[in-house]
C-alpha cells in the first residue's frame, strides 16, 4: 500500500514582501484530509505564508506544489482552477458590505455552481447554520460584530465544499465557546469530507485540540523553525523556541 | 457489478398509517446536480438511506433545508457521519425567524421614527456647524488649515473648466430661445440685456450650485463616509476633536467662498456665449456689448453674488453631513454621495425660490 501524495507540499520556499525576504527554508508535504496549524510570533510571516500557500501571491523563491498542481510553473487557468476548489478566510473576514450574510454566501455558488436557485439558497443557509448563523442570515456586514464576520467568512470559505480550506486566524476575537465549536466544526469538517485545512493561529489549545501537524516559523533566524505533530512542542527535547512557546500559552496564568 | 456511472439523487416518500412520514435518500448527492424536491405533510418524518453512493455538503443542506421545522426529526438510520453533519448545522438553529415582512402599519411607522431621526440628525448637524463657525469667528476653533488650502484648489481652481464650458451653452442657449420670440418683435437688441441680466442674477449662480453639488458635494460625502468605514472620525472624537469644526468647517469655508467667485466666472463666459450666437445672426459686438454693460446693474450682480453664497454653503454642507451620517459600508458611502447631490441641488433650488421671494418683496 503506498501512502496518499501530498496535497500541499513545498520545499525551501521563501517568502517576503517585494525584495525583503522574511521567512526562508520552508519545506513540508501534507497528507489530504490533514489540518496544518502555522505558528510563530507576530509578524513571523505566517499570513504571507498563508497567502503564497494558497497561490494568491507569488514566494520570493522555491517550490509549491497545490492540489498536485507546480505553482511556479501553472498557468492563469490552472491558478483559477485551484483557487476554485480552495476556500481562503482573511483575517478581516472580506465580506463583500453590500451583500448579506446570505447573499455573500450565495455568491461564489451563483459564479461557480449551476445549481438551481433554490438549491443555493439551500446550501448557503446550511453553511451559515454550521457556523451558528442561522439568525443573522439577512444582515448586512455591517450590521454584525467582528466575530460573527469571522464566522460568516468561514461560510463563504466553505460554500463550494472545498479540498483544501486556508483559515487566517479563525478564533481570533471569538469567545471560548464560539471559538470551540469552530473547532469542532474544523474537525467535523476534516473527517467527512476529508478536508485539508490550512491555519493561522496564536490559540494553542486549539492548537493541539486540531492540529495534525504544525510549522513553527522562527523571526530570530528567518527560517522555518520546526515541522511535526503539535504535541511534540510540549516536550522538553523540541525546538527550544517553539517550546517556549507551546509552554507558555499552557501556563495557567 | 460495479457501478460506473453515477446515480442521480432520489427520494421516495411513504406515509405510515401512524403519520409518521419515512423518507427515503438514495443515489450521488453533489452540488452541482439537481436536488429532488419534496412535501413533507405532518411533524414527524424518519430519514432513512437506501443505496446512498456519495454525497457532498448538498445532502445535509437538503436534509437541514427542508426538515428545519419538524419537530420529530429521526436521523438515526441514517450514516454517521452525515447525521453528525446535519446535527452540527440545527444545533445553531433559533426557533425565531428572521425576514419577515412588515406589515403597511408598521411600515409607516418605521418610516416616522426614522425620518424624524433623520431631521434630528441634520439639525443637528446644522448646529455643530454653526457652533464651529462661531469659533472660528472668535478664533477659537480647531480646523485642519491644510485641507483648507487644497480644498479651495479642488472646489475653484480645479472647477474653472467645467464652469467655463457649462456658463458658456447657458449663455448661448439663453441666446438662441431669446431670438426666437424678439425677432418676432424686432427687438433682437435686446437678446444682449436678456442674457445678462440672467446670467448675472440667476443662471450663473445656479448652474455653479449644481456643478459644486456634482462635483464637491458627492466628494465630500464620500471622504466623509470612508472616514466613517475607518473610524477615522471616531479616532478624532476620542481625541476630542469635532470632526463636523476639524475636518467639514474648512471644507463648507472653501466652497462657500469659490462659488460665488465661478459664479461671477460663469456669468461672464455665459454673456460671452450669448455674443457669439448674437453676433453670428443680428448684432454686432459693441451693440451687444453696450447692451449688456447696460443690463447689468450692481444691484442684480450683488443678487447673483449673494445667492452663490448660499449655494455654496449648502453644496458644502449637504455633502459633509451626508458623508457624516453614512452607513459603514462600502454601500454606505455611494448612498451618501447620491443622497448629498440629490440634497444639495434639491436645497438649491429651494434657496433659489425662497431667494426670488425675498428680492421680489424688497424690489431688489
Amino acid at each position: 500500500m503506498t501512502s496518499p501524495a501530498a496535497i500541499l507540499s513545498c520545499s525551501d520556499l521563501s517568502i517576503g514582501h517585494g525584495h525583503r525576504v522574511i521567512m526562508a527554508g520552508i519545506s513540508f508535504a501534507l497528507a489530504p484530509g490533514k489540518i496544518l496549524a502555522i505558528v510563530g510570533p507576530s509578524g513571523c510571516g505566517k499570513s504571507t505564508l498563508l497567502r503564497a500557500l494558497s497561490g494568491l501571491d507569488d514566494p520570493q523563491g522555491g517550490n509549491t506544489s497545490l492540489l498536485g498542481i507546480d505553482l511556479n510553473v501553472a498557468s492563469n487557468l490552472e491558478r483559477e482552477s485551484i483557487l476554485r476548489r480552495t476556500g481562503f478566510l482573511f483575517q478581516g473576514s472580506a465580506l463583500f458590505s453590500s451583500l448579506t450574510l446570505l447573499e455573500n454566501v450565495e455568491m461564489p455558488l451563483k459564479e461557480f455552481s449551476q445549481a438551481p436557485r433554490r438549491e443555493i439558497r439551500q446550501i448557503a443557509e446550511y453553511k451559515l447554520s454550521l457556523v451558528g448563523l442561522a439568525d443573522a442570515m439577512d444582515k448586512l456586514p455591517s450590521e454584525i460584530s467582528g466575530g460573527m464576520a469571522k464566522r460568516a467568512g468561514i461560510a463563504r470559505a466553505i460554500a463550494m465544499d472545498p479540498e483544501v480550506i486556508f483559515l487566517d486566524e479563525p478564533s481570533a476575537g471569538l469567545d471560548p465557546l464560539t471559538s470551540g465549536r469552530l473547532d469542532d466544526l474544523i474537525l467535523k469538517l476534516r473527517d467527512t469530507f476529508k478536508t485539508t485545512i490550512v491555519l493561522v493561529s496564536h490559540e494553542i489549545p486549539s492548537i493541539l485540540r486540531t492540529a495534525d501537524f504544525c510549522v513553527y516559523l522562527d523571526p530570530d533566524t528567518g527560517r522555518m523553525g520546526a515541522y511535526q505533530p503539535p504535541r511534540g512542542f510540549l516536550l522538553p527535547n523540541a525546538h527550544p523556541k517553539a517550546h517556549a512557546f507551546f509552554a507558555r500559552a499552557q501556563l495557567p496564568t | 457489478m460495479s457501478q460506473t456511472v453515477p446515480k442521480a439523487p432520489l427520494v421516495r416518500t411513504d406515509v405510515q398509517v401512524d403519520g409518521l412520514a419515512v423518507v427515503v435518500i438514495s443515489g450521488t448527492w453533489k452540488l452541482h446536480d439537481a436536488l429532488p424536491d419534496i412535501t413533507v405533510k405532518g411533524d414527524r418524518v424518519k430519514v432513512l438511506a437506501e443505496g446512498l453512493e456519495d454525497f457532498d455538503s448538498s445532502l445535509p443542506a437538503w436534509i437541514y433545508g427542508n426538515f428545519k421545522n419538524i419537530r420529530q426529526l429521526d436521523l438515526s438510520q441514517l450514516p454517521p457521519r452525515l447525521q453528525a453533519l446535519v446535527n452540527l448545522a440545527e444545533k445553531s438553529t433559533h426557533p425565531e425567524k428572521s425576514g419577515e415582512h412588515e406589515s403597511l402599519l408598521e411600515q409607516f411607522g418605521t418610516w416616522g421614527v426614522e425620518s424624524s431621526s433623520s431631521w434630528s440628525r441634520a439639525l443637528d448637524h446644522i448646529g455643530q456647524t454653526a457652533w464651529g463657525f462661531l469659533r472660528l469667528v472668535i478664533g477659537r476653533a480647531r480646523i485642519n488649515w491644510s485641507d483648507f488650502s487644497l480644498q479651495l484648489q479642488t472646489t475653484g481652481v480645479d472647477a474653472l473648466p467645467i464652469v467655463a464650458l457649462l456658463g458658456f451653452l447657458t449663455g448661448l442657449i439663453m441666446a438662441y430661445v431669446g431670438l426666437i420670440q424678439l425677432r418676432s418683435v424686432g427687438a433682437t437688441v435686446y437678446v444682449a440685456n436678456l442674457v445678462s441680466l440672467a446670467m448675472s442674477r440667476e443662471m450663473g449662480a445656479l448652474m455653479t450650485g449644481v456643478i459644486a453639488c456634482g462635483r464637491t458635494s458627492t466628494a465630500y460625502a464620500s471622504q466623509f463616509g470612508s472616514m466613517n468605514v475607518n473610524q477615522e472620525t471616531d479616532a478624532l472624537r476620542v481625541l476630542g476633536i469635532n470632526p463636523v469644526e476639524y475636518l467639514g468647517v474648512p471644507r463648507i469655508l472653501a466652497v462657500t467662498l469659490m462659488v460665488p467667485l465661478l459664479a461671477v466666472f460663469a456669468a461672464f463666459i455665459g454673456v460671452f456665449g450669448g455674443m457669439v450666437v448674437a453676433c453670428a445672426g443680428d448684432l454686432s459686438v459693441s451693440q451687444y456689448l453696450t447692451q449688456a454693460v447696460r443690463a447689468i446693474t450692481f444691484k442684480s450682480f450683488m443678487v447673483g453674488f449673494i445667492k452663490a453664497i448660499a449655494f455654496g454653503f449648502i453644496a458644502g454642507w449637504s455633502g459633509c453631513y451626508r458623508g457624516s451620517v453614512a452607513k459603514r459600508s462600502a454601500l454606505g458611502v455611494g448612498e451618501a454621495a447620491t443622497s448629498a447631490a440629490v440634497l444639495g441641488i434639491t436645497l438649491i433650488v429651494i434657496a433659489d425660490a425662497i431667494f426670488a421671494v425675498i428680492f421680489n418683496l424688497f424690489n431688489f
